[in-house]
């Protein structure tokens, strides 16, 4: 390997009079403005609540849903394995008998407290079922008090998948 | 005869310009800001769907900065200096229009006067004395304040207005010997002519060296960037406002902004010509009193023109429909159109009435108002422009480029006018 010599810039007389480098910056910045007040509907900038944004995709991690079974009964089977692996401890279940003999458990509660929540999709990873899932694409979550924030199994279960795949895969 | 019209027209001139133009110049750094940047800024508040691209904005931090509660630190312990420092820099701030001339001498019922905020004929050495003050009144609230970052930006605020003032002071001697005047009216009567007879001979033209001097120690005067050392928010926080919050924070932010205002119709009228007209004399005005009528309104018509367009091309968001916008488009083109439909016809009617000079007087100095607004707004637009620009310079290389720099370009031209206002 050879030494590769730097070129150092600054020593000229056009560039210890620091005037034209601060002309040329002005053009740059002026160039840029008047093209902007010429058009400013170009401006890249999405005004959020009008305009939505557009890239969202299949494995974009939004608010959480929990999947049914090819029956439309809930595919979750209350095993707590998203509730472990869970590192902010968000998830609450509770479990009960199932009785319709698809199988032997059930949620009787499946409350999801998201503003503990952090979205790190671990509960989606956990889960051998796949019940529950974060395809929603829902990014914007709002509640006017604290208990708003805490959803439910009923809620869980109502929100559809935004990118198909509806149900749970594993039944 | 002395009488009182010029006086109240330069009152009424000045608190637009000073305090009126506040919200407008907050808006305007923030809008240009954004689009140098490739950015949109604010543009989101609104009275009743009017958000007049964004200016609301500046009314709703007004209302804020009003309402918010009256903090004082407890470590403070001289309370009336604490208070003292805003007020210092916000009134010297505004007190420097009080000299500078919005028009030639007005001529009206009861006699002439001279469009003045203060018929004194001070001129360059009120500004001098004022602008220098202000820097006290940010230097006091730094060591008021009793803070660490706050001391550290009124040091820096000293250190500074140290190395530049000389500068200042020689460019503006330069200009002294070239106009052989101290009074601001007799400098722009002086710029009122041409040089060699095609260029208007303003002070950029016949001084560049001193302009140039003079508008860099401009922007170190008013605490702006580069030379903001002594806010330095990226450094110390906020300097020398660190302590202070609501009004009394306004009252430094708004004395920032009135200074550059003060800043720049001091740079039109002692380099741009003041108040005249590139290649019109004033005397021109009032001699074709239909001249400038007729022309008043051929300018006026693609200009309001122009502005429809541009609004109803950019207030709206591509691809998307939205109500509230285009009912404040559809209502600010009525508006516009029908203020410049009763403009034309008033000019119009005018034409055909012989004018008193009384009357001819009162539009030259509107006309002369007018030019020198808007070249306060271009000025006030390159202080913008340069903010959003350059980079900040450090603490000790504003003191080399003061005493190393400047100092001994202003003495050369100082040397050179003189030498050349003897021979010639």
């Amino acid at each position: 390997m050879g030494i590769k010599t730097v070129e150092r810039y600054g020593d000229t007389l056009a560039e210890k009079l620091y005037i034209p480098a601060i002309a040329k910056g002005l053009a740059v910045t002026f160039g840029h403005f008047a093209k902007n007040i010429a058009n400013p509907t170009s401006i890249p900038t999405k005004q959020y609540p009008l305009e939505q944004p557009q890239d969202i995709t299949d494995r974009y991690r939004g608010r959480h849903r929990l999947t049914k079974r090819s029956d439309d009964s809930v595919a979750c089977v209350a095993c707590f394995m998203c509730a472990t692996a869970c590192p902010a401890d968000c998830i609450f279940i509770e479990a009960t008998e199932r009785t319709d003999g698809v199988d032997e458990k059930m949620p009787a509660k499946f409350n999801i407290d998201l503003l503990e929540c952090i979205y790190c999709g671990y509960c989606v990873e956990a889960c051998p079922c796949d019940a529950i899932r974060m395809d929603t694409g829902i990014f914007s979550v709002i509640g006017k008090k604290r208990e708003d924030f805490i959803i439910t199994k009923e809620e869980l279960l109502a929100t559809p998948g935004a990118f198909g795949k509806e149900n749970s895969l594993a039944h | 005869m002395f009488s009182v019209e010029g006086t109240i027209i330069a009152v009424v001139v000045t608190t637009l310009l000073s305090l009126g133009s506040v919200p407008v110049l907050v808006w305007m750094e923030r809008r240009v800001a954004a689009f140098i940047q490739d950015r949109l800024g604010p543009n989101r508040s609104h009275i009743y769907g009017f958000r007049i691209g964004g200016l609301v904005q500046s009314l709703a931090d007004m209302l804020k900065l009003l309402v918010k509660e009256e903090f004082y630190p407890s470590h403070i312990k001289f309370k009336f200096y604490y208070l003292l420092a805003p007020a210092i820099v916000f009134g010297a701030s505004y007190l420097t229009f009080a000299v500078i001339p919005y028009s030639n001498t007005l001529l009206s019922e009861n006699g002439h006067s001279v469009v003045q905020l203060l018929p004194i004929e001070l001129g360059i050495l009120w500004f001098v004395a004022l602008a220098g003050l202000s820097v006290y009144g940010i230097i006091l609230a730094g060591w008021s304040s009793h803070n660490k970052y706050g001391i550290l930006g009124s040091l820096r605020a000293t250190a500074q207005v140290i190395s530049y003032e000389v500068a200042m002071g020689l460019a503006i001697v330069s200009m002294l010997l070239t106009y052989g005047t101290i009074y601001l009216n007799g400098m722009v009567e002086y710029q009122s002519g041409l040089l060699f007879g095609f260029l208007p001979s303003w002070g950029i033209f016949m001084q560049p060296l001193a302009a140039i001097i003079f508008i860099i120690t401009a922007f170190a005067e008013t605490n702006r960037a580069p030379f903001d050392v002594a806010e330095g928010e990226s450094e110390i926080v906020a300097g020398f406002h660190t302590e202070y919050s609501a009004m009394k924070f306004a009252l430094f932010f708004m004395g920032e902004y009135v200074a550059m205002a003060a800043s720049s119709a001091l740079i039109v009228t002692m380099f741009f010509g003041g108040y005249n007209l590139p290649w019109v004399e004033g005397q021109l005005l009032l001699d074709n009193p239909k001249t400038v009528f007729a022309s008043i309104g051929i300018i006026l018509a693609p200009l309001v023109i122009g502005l429809i367009i541009w609004m109803k091309k950019s207030n709206r968001i591509k691809g998307i429909n939205e109500p509230q916008r285009q009912k404040e488009t559809k209502i600010l083109t009525i508006i516009l159109a029908s203020f410049l439909i009763a403009a034309e016809f008033s000019i119009i009617m005018l034409l055909g009435v012989e004018q008193s000079a009384q009357s001819i007087s009162y539009v030259a100095t509107a006309v002369q108002i007018g030019t020198f607004v808007v070249k306060v707004f271009m000025m006030n637009f390159v202080f913008i422009w340069v903010r959003w620009t350059l980079p900040r310079f450090r603490y000790d290389q504003i003191q080399s480029l003061g005493w190393n720099i400047l100092l001994p370009l202003a003495i050369a031209n100082v040397i050179i006018t003189a030498i050349a206002v003897v021979l010639l």
